[in-house]
């Protein structure tokens, strides 16, 4: 094997052949890949570089002063971690996190609970940014016309262009960026536009906000973007809307509402309403779910409306003619629970609805009073506003020949631009064109220069919360390949000069923070990673005496619709060479490293088409083979279609993955269109999912019940298993002393985003495996998320269950392994020795939860050495033939009892968490000692709803689990499971 | 073959035919391995010798790459090696059980069939016990599995089934070689009597070690040879009730069962007959071996198979009954997923072959029809294969939580190993009938009738 050539590979075909790349075979040969001979020359080369190497180490740690968060060791202590605040950008979001670096390599990223953003925990996606840091297809070097090139030359060739372009005040200069919700980016941009006022700025991404911004100018004439309170919303309805999960602020959303759901705190709990065509993590979370497509959802809304009038709510008239067929009775029972609880309702319209909807929703809101008390609204500065109409612009201008010189500050406008905008062709035409971003991808292919970005994790900079909070963006590592920063960058297009990070970030500071001392307050919110100081309440606001834009008609579709989704694991294509997520399998599908159209029971059985069978989708004039995957629960007669595959030539992991669905998405219907068809092909496709069984099976496994049920016995969880007086033939271990390590999972806290799973997989070095593996049902996740449909077959609910080791007291595994690889300790831990592990996998037969993984083959070989800086020292990394498993965090646990044993104390509660605990953003998993009675875990424990999964069989497991409780209307209940489904 | 003889006074029929005198015995036995090997020796053994090939192969490829080239998953971790390991303990009880427990029941007619089917069970515990060790997914360590004293006081996990397999299934395969060894005392001896070559002469004196025939000898060596057979008794109920233990001790719905010991006994000594029929019928024809190994011979094993059939048939439907009378909807959905689930078709074959076929042993033209009983007896070892894999592979695959429900299905490389076994069982078996006696040559004349006459009493069968 050739030592220096690692690759990722997804299954043993293309291990073998496929993608073990001929770099010969690449149009551009890229400098920075070390060449593989040996030669005398060579050896001696990399013996000077490695003597250089070693007097500097040390030196990819930034020059600059960045602050350390809580601890500060005098020096770096090897084997200690460092936390350093920092935030990530995500479109017109900000995330505090709190990164751990061990010895100058981040390892891991959690959320900085003081942001407003992050309060509970992180997203899937945030832990998941980490691994696009080491990602060794990341683009490393500058390139001119497709060749590789210098920054050096850049500055020369855009210095020239500078100058050119400023007699000219910009004109013919476009810029097309991401979303700037930066101070610094912003001055920068200020002073780009100081320079150059004609030039054209446009900032678009695929999935955003604009109609929901949009309608609230429109009725407002303020640009103001909703934040909603779910925490203080009794009655919640949701409208195409996947609040908790794909839509903005969604890791504050599922904070907010954990916090309302959690029943023995509130005494009671909300009641979430969920209109919508596709299953999503929302719809889940439901009380009562809606099946409705996303055309129709309108028509639902006007219905509502209608309803609420009759309330006596102030609303304003329409007649807007629909056919659209609703259950009359759903309608009624919603609009009377809105109007029972007054300013405790909210109605929130996903992204994806239509502006005329948003409008009427916050007139809505307006008349439940929600509106200062469950949602607020607050300022947004245009700049951080992704719309598509500003990438048409563009494109007309551009078209009309205007546009000479094209700046593409971020993102993948070839690739995820609505079609009908053919960009690429039109790209071609432009003089030039300049793409800066992290890949060298379709964009940077149709580039005339192409320059690498920084990871946020390797730069200087800031962002901005909804609040107007400002995160602080500080390097973990200095760049590692030849790349700048937004700010470094956009600062070079303002200026002309290539200044350093640092200073830019610096500038802007210097002007916020005017008063007092500069230095003091720099450190500060450094230390802290946000500041505060730039946050603005929410905005009042008028309502303009204007017509809503509401159509007078709503279309009804006839065979198809077909709606574009982002995909819950690579977003907008972002993530797409992330093996983490790559692999994360979806929350309601299952699936991994695939995105088929997802299809309803119904229309499957209408179509004869089962899960694998391609079809052609066919739409505004573009073909798409892709395979479907039957989902239950869906709106008949739907495709949902998700964002983010079908890429080439981005990297290993990416190329070859899933279907390119943009090619069916136009600018008129970003969000789904009714003039689609699909046909059968008569294919197959193998589909790699993590779950085959979605059922049950009538066993106790997720215990549930409503609300009313939980009022009148509490314990029912414990009482829904009979069993004989539980005794083991073994003398039992006493284990009441020192510390006991406990579990418990709140079900009813529980969403199923998978931040668990991508957090675990970081903290513990979990490997890819690849599609073929998966396939095999070889993932080796040591947490996953249990998704089970219970109900209607058709119309079914769905319940998640976070499943990682119990650590069993007298646990089955154990008594099993041959060679006592796998043993108890004194800790109530099951503990995992690796190196006395042979792999006669009876320990994973005995496991009654299945929650053992097993190295089947050398998972790690391959690992690229870049990754490699990825994997956290502290846990070892498996051989093959070994088995492994959830350890709760053991190295998490040593460290801390170390720490506290130095300052002679005893482990405070809560004093460390473990990495699922700690991404959790909804909080549904608590950690500690079991001997505490005051602990917080122990509170859970007590709980009546609190139970052993299959604890009937005296496994005694440490990890339990707190019974779901649902709160359906009492209305609605007796309609049971019919189908609420229109005609 | 028809014509009955019957030795007058005892009506029983007798147990060698062709009325053979003791040196026609030893001119024929003795002849097979003394003679030319017939040209199917040759085919057949190329043709085992390639299988076996296939095996080293196989395994070889296994340890480079890893355990994931066979087609395990998560729920199930134990495939092909485990269903093929208790397949092949299974089929290496017949031997022992002839000998020892036939032995001490007086059953005379085991003569005739005890030497290769003894052979048989040591070949097919050496199949076996490839199999767990190298399903393993560190071959490198595997021996930490044996109680080796070591400087960390390190010991195996003493409550481990697996750890009884090991003791069980090697006590077993010591005490299986060292009884076939003492039944080929007497016959060795007479191969170095008749032997032509200085080196046939040297191996087979060292082996005979010192056998003259005398009285003390005979005395001493029958009294060894009933306390091996008194040893060996247990061992033929223990090997496979402990390596039953292997199911029966752990939580899983389908293996967790207190039926287990006996019902694998039976099913072990019911395959194991029936691969000595196959191989009996084979070896019979090709080496005009019709007077030795007689029809009754053969009806007699039949008979065990109806019986044993019966037995693991009695154990199938309690299984069912006692999964719907303890309550446990765990347990009873496993049984019902047998039976209906994806793995139905591979219950069914197993019913198939172990409940209906050996039915066919009550009509007696059928059990004495030689096609008939070949034919039973493969499927029969078809449908034992299939009951290890149905207890393996559904209880596994469909366990407590549907969540990590899976179905499993072998690759090309489960398929290999599992059939280069058969190549190193049958190079083994060929090495055997070309070097060794395939029948127990003094035993079998202790039982012809010239015996009978010339002692008043019998002294020691």
């Amino acid at each position: 094997m050739d030592s220096n050539e690692k690759i990722y590979w997804r299954s043993p075909e293309h291990k073998d052949g496929l993608t073990k790349i001929d770099k010969s075979d690449l149009p551009h040969h890229d400098p920075s890949d070390i060449d593989n001979r040996w030669s005398r020359r060579h050896f001696l080369g990399i013996m000077g570089a490695s003597v250089a190497l070693a007097t500097t180490a040390g030196c990819r740690r930034p020059v600059e002063k960045i602050v350390p968060y809580v601890t500060q060791p005098e020096e770096v202590v090897p084997g200690v971690p460092m936390h350093y605040a920092t935030s990530m950008p995500f479109g017109a979001a900000n995330y505090g996190l709190i990164v751990e670096c061990h010895e100058g390599r981040p390892t891991k990223i959690e959320a900085n609970y003081n942001h407003p953003s992050t309060p509970g925990g992180t997203d899937a996606l945030t832990q998941a940014a980490l691994l696009n840091l080491y990602d060794p297809d990341r683009s490393k070097t500058v390139r001119y016309k497709g060749n590789p090139s210098r920054y050096d030359d850049f500055i020369a060739f855009y210095r020239e262009q500078f100058d050119k372009l400023k007699q000219g005040r910009g004109e013919g200069l476009a810029v097309l960026s991401e979303p700037l919700a930066s101070p610094t980016l912003k001055r920068l941009k200020n002073k780009f536009d100081r320079e150059f006022p004609k030039a054209l700025w446009a900032a678009y991404e695929p999935v955003n906000d604009e109609n929901i911004i949009t309608a609230i100018q429109n009725i407002t004439g303020q640009t103001l973007r909703p934040i909603y309170h779910y925490d203080r919303a009794d009655v919640i309805l949701s409208l195409d809307a996947d609040f908790l999960h794909t839509e903005s602020e969604h890791i504050k959303a599922a904070f907010d509402f954990a916090q309302i759901r959690d029943i023995e705190k509130t005494g009671t709990m909300n009641r979430l309403y969920v209109v919508e065509s596709t299953y999503s993590v929302t719809g889940a979370a439901a009380d009562h779910r809606y099946r409705l497509a996303s055309s129709h959802i309108g028509a639902f809304l006007v219905e509502l409306v209608a309803e609420l009038k009759s309330h006596g709510l102030a609303l304003p008239d329409m007649t807007v003619k629909h056919n659209v067929i609703l259950d009359k009775e759903w309608i009624i029972a919603v609009a009377r629970d809105l109007v029972n609880s007054p300013a405790r309702t909210l109605v929130v319209a996903g992204r994806r609805q239509p502006v005329w909807v948003h409008e009427l929703v916050t007139l809505v809101n307006r008349a439940l009073g929600a509106i200062d008390s469950t949602v607020s609204y607050y300022k947004m500065n245009e700049l951080s506003l992704a719309k598509t109409s500003h990438l048409k612009t563009l494109v007309e201008s551009a078209q009309a020949g205007n546009i000479k010189t094209l700046i593409i500050f971020g993102g993948n406008p070839v690739y995820d631009a609505p079609h009908d905008m053919a960009l690429a062709s039109l790209f071609d035409k432009l003089e030039t064109i300049i793409h800066f971003g992290e890949y060298y991808d379709e964009t940077g292919r149709h580039a005339t220069w192409h320059i690498p970005r920084s990871h946020f994790l390797e730069s200087w900079g800031d962002g901005e919360a909804f609040d107007g909070t400002t995160g602080m963006i500080q390097p973990m590592i200095a760049p590692f390949y030849d790349t700048r920063s937004d700010c470094e960058f956009l600062s070079l297009l303002a200026t002309g000069q290539d200044n350093r990070g640092y200073d830019i970030v610096r500038e802007t500071w210097q002007s916020i923070l005017s008063t007092g001392s500069f230095e003091k307050d720099w450190n500060r919110i450094l230390h802290d990673g946000y500041f505060t100081g730039t946050s603005t309440g929410p905005e009042r606001f008028k309502i303009l005496d204007k017509a809503l834009s509401v159509p007078g008609e709503i279309e009804s579709y006839g065979r198809l619709e077909i709606g574009f989704y982002p995909s819950s694991q690579l977003h907008d294509g972002r993530l797409a060479n992330n093996g983490w997520m790559q692999e994360l399998p979806d929350p309601i599908s299952k699936l991994t490293w695939d995105n088929p159209a997802w299809i309803s029971p119904t229309t499957a059985k209408e179509s004869g088409l089962t899960n694998g069978d391609v079809v052609e989708v066919t739409s505004s004039g573009a073909a798409l083979q892709i395979p479907v995957w039957i989902v239950p629960g869906m709106c008949d007669n739907y495709l949902a279609l998700f964002l983010g595959y079908g890429r080439d030539n981005i990297g290993r992991v990416a190329d070859g993955v899933g279907f390119n669905t943009y090619i069916l998405r136009t600018s008129d219907n970003m969000h789904y269109t009714n003039r689609g068809s699909f046909n059968k092909t008569g294919y197959k496709y193998d589909l790699a999912n993590t779950q085959d069984h979605g059922t049950m099976a009538g066993r106790p496994i997720v215990r549930e019940a409503s609300l009313e049920e939980y009022n009148n016995n509490p314990n029912f969880a414990n009482e829904m298993v009979e069993h004989p007086p539980l005794k083991s033939i073994y003398p039992e271990y006493d284990y009441s002393k020192g510390y006991q390590w406990g579990m418990v999972i709140d079900l009813n806290r529980c969403i199923g985003c998978n931040a668990c799973t991508v957090a675990c997989q970081s903290e513990n070095n979990i490997p890819v495996v690849g599609k073929d593996q998966v396939g095999k049902g070889r993932e080796m996740h040591w947490i996953r998320l249990d998704r089970y449909f219970t109900g209607d077959a058709h119309d079914p609910q769905i319940v998640h269950m976070p499943m990682a080791c119990q650590h069993c007291e007298n646990a089955p595994c154990e008594s099993v392994c041959p060679v006592a690889a796998t043993t108890h300790d004194k800790e109530g831990l099951n503990t995992m020795t690796y190196n006395r592990c042979i792999g006669t996998r009876y320990c994973s037969n005995n496991c009654p939860y299945k929650v053992r993984r097993f190295n089947f083959f050398n998972y790690t070989r391959e690992l690229p050495e870049t990754v490699k800086m990825a994997q956290n020292p502290d846990v070892t990394v498996r051989f093959r033939g070994v088995m492994e498993k959830c350890t709760f965090c053991i190295q998490r646990i040593n460290r801390n009892k170390q720490r506290a044993k130095k300052e002679e104390r005893a482990l405070r509660d809560s004093e460390f968490m473990t990495a699922c605990q700690q991404a959790c953003p909804t909080r549904a998993i608590e950690f500690g000692n079991i001997n505490d009675s005051d602990s917080k875990v122990m509170e859970l424990k007590n709980k009546p709803r609190s139970y052993a999964l299959l604890g009937e069989y005296n496994t005694k497991p440490r990890n339990t689990y707190l019974a779901k409780i649902r709160n359906p209307n009492p209305a609605l209940v007796k309609k049971g499971n019919e189908s609420a489904q229109d005609g | 073959m028809s014509t009955t003889e019957y030795i007058i006074g005892s009506g029983e029929p007798p147990l060698v035919t062709g009325n053979h005198t003791f040196a026609s015995v030893t001119e024929h036995i003795c002849g097979i391995p003394e003679g030319k090997q017939p040209t199917w020796w040759y085919l057949a053994f190329g043709g085992a010798l390639s299988l076996l090939m296939v095996l080293a192969g196989s395994i070889g490829y296994l340890i480079w790459e890893g355990t994931g080239i066979w087609g395990l998953n998560n729920p199930v971790g134990w495939g092909w090696a485990i269903i093929n390991f208790v397949w092949w303990v299974g089929i290496g009880h017949a031997g022992t059980l002839i000998s020892a427990i036939l032995f001490l029941l007086r059953q005379r007619w085991r003569t005739s069939i005890n030497r290769f089917a003894e052979a048989m069970t040591l070949f097919a515990v050496m199949c076996a016990l490839i199999f767990p060790a190298i399903h393993v997914g560190r071959i490198w360590v595997v021996y930490w599995m044996f109680p080796l004293p070591n400087q960390m006081s390190m010991w195996p996990n003493f409550r481990s089934p697996l750890l009884w397999d090991v003791f069980a299934v090697s006590t077993y395969f010591t005490a299986s070689l060292l009884f076939w060894f003492t039944g080929l005392i007497p016959d060795l001896a007479t191969f170095r009597d008749r032997a032509r070559t200085k080196i046939k002469r040297l191996i087979f004196g060292f082996l005979a070690l010192g056998w003259r025939g005398g009285n003390r000898q005979w005395r001493h060596y029958e009294l060894a040879y009933l306390l091996l057979a008194g040893i060996s008794t247990p061992l033929v109920l223990s090997v496979h009730s402990v390596v039953s233990t292997d199911f029966a001790i752990s939580i899983i719905p389908g293996w967790h069962t207190t039926i287990f010991p006996p019902y694998f006994v039976a099913g072990a000594i019911f395959s194991g007959f029936a691969m000595v029929v196959t191989l009996s019928i084979i070896a019979r024809k090709l080496y005009h071996l019709e007077d030795f190994i007689t029809l009754n011979h053969l009806e007699k094993m039949n008979k065990i198979m109806l019986l044993t059939g019966m037995m693991v048939g009695y154990a199938y439907s309690m299984e069912f009954f006692i999964a719907w009378y303890s309550g446990n909807i765990y347990e009873q959905f496993a049984f019902i997923n047998r039976a209906t689930g994806p793995y139905a078709w591979a219950y069914w074959i197993m019913i198939s072959c172990n409940v209906l076929v050996p039915q066919l042993f009550w009509f007696k033209n059928l059990r004495r029809s030689i096609p008939v009983m070949f034919i039973a007896s493969i499927l029969i070892n078809v449908g034992m294969w299939f009951e290890r894999f149905v207890i393996v592979v559904s209880s596994l695959a469909n366990d407590f939580l549907p969540s990590s429900w899976d179905y499993y299905s072998p690759t090309i490389w489960d398929i290999l190993t599992f059939i280069g076994s058969f190549g190193l069982f049958f190079t083994l078996f060929l090495l055997f009938i070309r070097f060794l006696p395939i029948i127990a040559m003094a035993e079998v004349k202790g039982v012809m009738p010239q015996a009978k006459v010339e002692h008043t009493e019998v002294a020691h069968e």
